[in-house]
Formats: structure tokens, C-alpha cells, sequence
């Protein structure tokens, strides 16, 4: 089988262009420490009250430091009685919070505008990812996946003073 | 060229290079081509509402919106209707043509075929009553995944659908190897060899859906099974879900590779490495599932490190596609006088409906191509994932390379199934460009919303947080759906125009597809399917082994299904 030689060319130029995208796909990892989420835990979503979810709320764990627990329900996020409905949670400029986030009834999405924050929460799974709150604003926690006729008002607020 | 003797057994028509269908291939073919435009009909009409119920600036001139009134249903029957049912009724229906006319010989069983129809057939019209009767619990979307479970109907009418084209594939697969028996040292022509791909990726992708509709939603919709898991439905789904993409994007390169080259009047630039693409495709795009669950908890990221990797690798073939088919319409332009580097894009047949449709949707799928390569990285799939920008792309790809191929080939296959020419080429070339138009804009649209953080999916005209910008851009998606809406309408007016109203004959036209394998340089082992299929397997092996072992998670036992089902969608 006989390739041309300027489809030769156009195949080695396709090969270094997929090269340089995989490059960027191993440094985002191994030097700017970008993580995909990963399994934490499996938990039972009708016995929520026997894990952490049991009390939803942000704590502070060291300066600048935060945890926030979120439970995502047809068509709300739960942060606590403290964070009201819509949730708003407030974090001062600079703070680092590992969101736990899990749903209790049927598939949601967690996004945070402006943040690359982006979680599916699948009933009967923890997800948990890291967000860093440099820029003072308003943002929005999205429900980005659908969730039935109410998925449109499911949202929080995050706002970082 | 092949020295090729045909098989007597042929129900040829009068010359067999003409287009003119014999009575057997204008039912069977036709029937399919018929129902995949009654699907369509359903389905591609509830795009542009939903764009409309999308817009804040349109829903407050016009708050009652007619027709599928409940954004959701729209959302559910536009997917269904023309992701599962057009597309599968078309593929078969287009692909029984390009065997038997490749092969010189009818599909091996035509009481297999009719099978095959009346299952899909069936399983269409208990869809559309579950999706126009019981709109509420029937809103699951195309992607069905539980704890939400839709009405039993629903997924009864997915396995009749899968059934059907199970049955279809076996009579593809059959007359292939009649016809390779009979040629035991000649290489298949090229469509055919395309086409025994795609059905493969078909029947390995359908063993996902399938093993998640029997065991998990049906039971559960029927109030059998308590429990289910949502992780291992989403994993199965998508194990489905990508080659999906491929069963839909075969057909159209079939027809880039095959037909345009003669249609826009040049030769293919090498059929060999057209061949080994195919082969690529049959080899990569079912592995590559997981890049849809890169935000997924349940699945670590060194199963989703490989298989982006994966996803880079599937993209080869289509450059090689681009390279190949651009030699092609290179070659076209050269014989029509383009002289100049950059004058062949516009010395093509822009005013013949066929190849006009087919170039604007490769100008679409360049875009949706790229915008692909971004969802597959896994870092950058979290600022895009579950946002308007997943809709923009495959709305480009989808929406557009495939569709708009689909609509060229129907430009000349549906006056064939008729007898009678296209009713207008006015019309045919009027709705071309207003979908180009639209879905570029579409796209555009959907894609900087995305980008701003609007969510896919979501009735946004009512979300308390859509942002000005995002706000912005839902309007112009609603320009761009006034004019996809035209351009559905131009489509049916020419279907129904050339079904029920043409009365010119139609003109004596060759079929446009090679009926022998021209090239002999290309290697016989390509078609040695055990190679492929075992390659295939160990991908499968080292892409899915270890996602599988953490989606079952057998760490507390066997009792893999561990969640209670919700009834149906939840309501206000």
C-alpha cells in the first residue's frame, strides 16, 4: 500500500498536533495539579443521616481553609439552616474550599460559574473537588443536569468578599 | 481494475448502473426512508421551541408558546426522535441500498428485513404514544438515566428499535459473506466495507444499552426491580452512547467517500487509506465512552487518562477523511478550470443540492471537530461539561455534517424511491444555506452561552441566575431557531412536494456509487474482521476493565444495584 508523500506530511502534522494535546492533558495533571474527580465513597442516599451529609454546612479548617457539605435534592442545594434556600455561601477572598456534594434523590449537576468546578452528583456517590476563591463577585452554583420540571430554579450562590 | 463476475441471482433493474429502483428495493428501501422522515417530522420541529422557550426576550413577547408546551417533553422527543429513531431508520434504509448496488445482489433475506422494520416500526409508534400522551413521566431525555424512570412503553419501544437493527446488521453481515465466498480474493468495495464497520460498532456499542435497558429500566419501570444504580446505568449508557456518534457518522463519510467524488465530478485521492480509517474507526470509537463521565465521582482518573487518550487517537481518521475527500473535491475544481491555491472551495457545485449540502456540512463538522478535540480533554471538559457548549458542538457534527449529508442523499434517493423528480431545487437549495446560516449561528450561540456558564438542558428562560450575557446569547439562539425552523419547513415541503406532488419524471441519473473495488494496492487483510475484532477486545479490556471494576465496586458484596428507583420524573 503506497501513502503519497503530502498525506505523509499531513499525517505527521496531525500526529504532533494530538501529541501537543496529550502533552497538555499530562502537564495540566503533573504541573498545574488539575484533578478529575475520582471515587471517595459510595453511601446509601436514603441514610444520608448516618454520614457526613447528615449536617450539611461549611466549617473552617485551618486560615483561608474551608469545607463545605452540600446535599442536592429535587430542586435545591442543602448547605444548612445558616445558608438559607436559595443556599448562599460566603467565603473571604483567597480561601481554598474542598466541596462534599451528593444527591438524594435522582441525577444532578454542580457547577460554579466562572470556576472550573463542574461535578455530576450521582445518588449513592460522594464527589468532592476543590475550588480557590481569588476574584471578589457573585457567583452562581448551576444544577447543570436535569432533574425534572423544577431543574431550572435549582441553583446557590457563592459570594466572595 | 477487479475482473468481477456477478451473480445471476441478481433482481436487476433494467441497466444496474441506473438509479431507477427495482419494485422490491423501492418498498423495502423506501418504507425505511418513509419512517425515518415520519421520526424526523417529530423530532426536528421541537428544536427550534426549544430555543424559543430558551429565550427570555422571546417568552416575555410570547409567553404561550404552542405546540409540545412543556419544554422538557421537547427536549426528550427532539433527542429520541432524531438522535435514536431518524437516524437508525435512515442508516438501515441508505445502507440496504449501498449493499445491494455495491454488491450486485438483494440483502440476503428480504422476510429478515421486513422483520426488522415491523420491530422498529412498532417500537416507534409505541414511542411517540408514551412521548405524546404521557409528556410528564415520560421526560427522562434521550439519556434515560435512572433513579428517573420513564413509563414502561418507553423502553420497550428502545428494545424493539435495537431489535430491529439487530436483525438488519445480521442481514448485512450475511450478504457480505455471500458475496465474499463467491470473491474470496477480491477486496470488497469500499462502501460495503464501511458499512460492515459501522454495523460492527453498532452491535458491539447496542451490548451496553441493551444490557442497561433489560436488566435495570425495564424491570424497574415495571415495578420488578426496587433498585437500581445510577454510576453503572450512566457507564453502560455511554459505553453505547460515543460509538453512537460513529453509527451516525459512517453513513455520511460512506457517502464523501463514495459518492461525492463522483457527484462533485473528481476521483477519490486513495481509496487504501480511506480503508484503513474505516478500519480505525471499527478499532477506536468504541472504547472512548468514558470522555462523557469525566466529571463522574465514581470512576478514577487514570481510567479517564486513558481513554481521553483514546478519544485523541479516534480523531485520526477523520483527518485522514479531510485530507482524503479535500484531495477529492480538489480534483472536482481542477476539472471544472480552478486554477489559483485557494479558488477550489468555490468552483464546486454550489447550486446542485446534493453536493451543496454535503460541503456545508463538512464546513460544519470542521467546527464541530475541533470543538470535540476540546470536550475530550479531560481538563478542559470542566469549564464546558453539562453547558450549552455540548449541544453547540454536536449540533455542528451531528446537527450538521451528518444531517446535512443525510438531507443531500435524500435530495437524490427519495426522487429514486419515488419514481418522480425532486419537487423543486430552488427550495432544496434555499434550505440548505438557511441551515447552514442557522446552525452557524446556533452553534456560535450555544457555544459563548456555554462558555458563560449556561447550563444545557434547562429552561433558562425561567433561570433565576442566567447572567445578561447569558441572557444575550439564549436570544440570538432563538434567531438562529427561526431560521433552522424555516429551513425544516423548506425540507418538508420538498419531502412531501416530491412524495405526493412532482409530476416531472425523474431524470435518468447513474447510481453514484463504485460497483467494484477499483484499486488493487490495497491489502486483502484489511478484511480480516477476526484481527480487528480481537484488537477491538483487548481495547475494550484495558479501556473498560478497570472503569468496570470501580463502577460495580464489589467491595461490599455481590448486591451491586443499591439505590431505590423513583417512580417517574419528579413533579412541581
Amino acid at each position: 500500500m503506497e501513502i503519497n508523500k503530502l498525506e505523509r506530511y499531513w499525517l505527521i502534522a496531525v500526529g504532533i498536533t494530538l501529541g501537543a494535546f496529550t502533552a497538555a492533558t499530562i502537564l495540566a495533571v503533573t504541573v498545574f495539579g488539575i484533578r478529575l474527580p475520582a471515587p471517595v465513597e459510595r453511601i446509601d442516599p436514603q441514610r444520608l443521616d448516618q454520614t457526613i451529609f447528615a449536617n450539611p454546612g461549611v466549617r473552617k479548617i485551618a486560615d483561608n481553609r474551608y469545607e463545605a457539605v452540600i446535599v442536592a435534592r429535587s430542586w435545591a442545594f442543602d448547605a444548612g439552616p445558616e445558608a438559607g434556600n436559595p443556599a448562599v455561601l460566603r467565603f473571604p477572598r483567597g480561601s481554598q474550599v474542598t466541596f462534599y456534594v451528593t444527591s438524594k434523590d435522582v441525577m444532578h449537576g454542580f457547577q460554579i460559574e466562572k470556576h472550573t468546578l463542574n461535578l455530576e452528583l450521582v445518588p449513592g456517590q460522594v464527589a468532592r473537588a476543590t475550588a480557590n476563591f481569588n476574584r471578589p463577585g457573585t457567583y452562581h452554583i448551576i444544577c447543570n443536569h436535569y432533574c425534572g420540571a423544577g431543574h431550572q430554579v435549582m441553583y446557590g450562590v457563592i459570594i466572595v468578599e | 481494475m477487479a475482473s468481477v463476475t456477478y451473480p445471476q441471482t441478481f433482481e436487476a433493474p433494467a441497466t444496474p448502473t441506473t438509479l431507477k429502483l427495482a419494485k422490491r428495493e423501492q418498498a423495502m428501501i423506501g418504507a425505511h426512508i418513509i419512517a425515518a422522515l415520519v421520526a424526523l417530522m417529530f423530532g426536528i420541529f421541537m428544536g427550534p421551541f426549544q430555543t424559543f422557550h430558551r429565550s427570555p426576550t422571546f417568552v416575555q413577547y410570547f409567553p404561550t408558546i404552542p405546540i409540545f408546551t412543556f419544554y422538557y417533553q421537547a427536549v426528550t422527543a427532539h433527542g429520541v426522535m432524531n438522535a435514536l429513531f431518524f437516524t437508525t431508520f435512515f442508516i438501515i434504509g441508505f445502507c440496504y441500498f449501498v449493499v445491494e448496488r455495491s454488491l450486485q445482489r438483494p440483502i440476503k433475506s428480504t422476510p429478515m428485513g421486513w422483520a426488522a422494520f415491523a420491530s422498529m416500526a412498532v417500537g416507534l409508534v409505541m414511542m411517540l404514544f408514551v412521548l405524546l400522551t404521557m409528556p410528564q413521566q415520560s421526560a427522562v431525555l434521550y439519556t434515560f438515566y435512572p433513579p428517573m424512570i420513564a413509563p414502561a412503553m418507553f423502553y420497550i419501544g428502545l428494545v424493539l428499535l435495537v431489535l430491529g437493527s439487530w436483525l438488519a446488521s445480521a442481514n448485512i453481515f450475511l450478504t457480505y459473506r455471500d458475496w465474499k465466498r463467491e470473491h474470496p480474493n477480491d477486496r470488497v468495495p469500499l462502501a460495503v466495507l464501511a458499512v460492515v464497520v459501522n454495523f460492527i460498532v453498532w452491535c458491539v456499542a447496542t451490548i451496553g444499552v441493551a444490557i442497561e435497558i433489560v436488566f435495570m429500566l425495564l424491570p424497574a419501570s415495571l415495578g420488578i426491580l426496587k433498585v437500581t444504580d445510577p454510576q453503572l446505568a450512566r457507564t453502560l449508557f455511554w459505553f453505547f452512547g460515543h460509538p453512537l456518534v460513529y453509527f451516525w457518522l459512517l453513513p455520511a463519510y460512506v457517502s464523501w467517500y463514495t459518492m461525492l467524488p463522483r457527484q462533485a465530478g473528481g476521483k477519490l485521492f486513495s481509496e487504501p487509506l480511506a480503508r484503513v480509517a474505516f478500519i480505525m474507526f471499527l478499532v477506536f470509537s468504541v472504547p472512548v465512552g468514558v470522555h462523557h463521565q469525566f466529571s463522574d465521582p465514581g470512576i478514577s482518573a487514570s481510567s479517564k487518562g486513558i481513554q481521553t487518550l483514546l478519544t485523541l487517537i479516534v480523531s485520526i481518521p477523520s483527518f485522514m477523511t479531510a485530507f482524503n475527500v479535500g484531495a477529492a473535491l480538489e480534483n472536482a475544481a481542477r476539472n471544472r478550470g480552478a486554477k489559483t491555491l485557494f479558488d477550489w472551495p468555490f468552483k464546486q457545485k454550489w447550486n446542485d443540492p446534493v453536493v451543496a449540502a454535503q460541503l456545508s456540512g463538512m464546513l460544519l463538522f470542521i467546527a464541530g471537530g475541533f470543538s470535540g478535540l476540546i470536550n475530550a480533554s479531560a481538563q478542559l471538559n470542566a469549564t464546558i461539561h453539562n453547558t450549552s457548549w455540548v449541544p453547540a458542538h454536536f449540533h455542528q457534527t451531528l446537527g450538521g455534517g451528518v444531517t446535512l449529508t443525510y438531507i443531500g442523499i435524500l435530495y437524490w434517493l427519495l426522487p429514486a424511491i419515488r419514481g418522480r423528480a425532486l419537487f423543486s431545487r430552488k427550495v432544496a437549495l434555499a434550505q440548505v444555506f438557511t441551515w447552514l446560516i442557522g446552525m452557524t449561528l446556533f452553534g456560535l450561540a450555544m457555544g459563548e452561552a456555554g462558555l458563560q456558564g449556561v447550563p444545557r438542558r434547562a429552561l433558562t428562560s425561567q433561570a433565576p441566575y442566567l447572567t445578561p450575557a447569558g441572557a444575550f446569547w439564549m436570544d440570538v439562539t432563538a434567531v438562529s431557531g427561526v431560521i433552522l425552523l424555516i429551513s425544516s419547513i423548506l425540507l418538508y415541503v420538498n419531502i412531501i412536494g416530491t412524495l405526493f406532488f412532482s409530476r416531472q419524471p425523474m431524470p435518468e441519473a447513474e447510481v453514484p456509487i463504485e460497483t467494484v473495488s477499483g484499486d488493487r494496492t490495497s491489502p486483502l487483510w484489511l478484511e480480516r474482521w477476526g484481527i480487528w475484532l480481537g484488537i477491538l477486545g483487548i481495547l475494550l479490556l484495558i479501556s473498560y476493565g478497570p472503569v468496570m471494576t470501580e463502577v460495580l465496586d464489589f467491595q461490599e458484596g455481590w448486591n451491586i444495584l443499591r439505590y431505590m428507583p423513583t417512580s417517574n420524573a419528579p413533579m412541581p
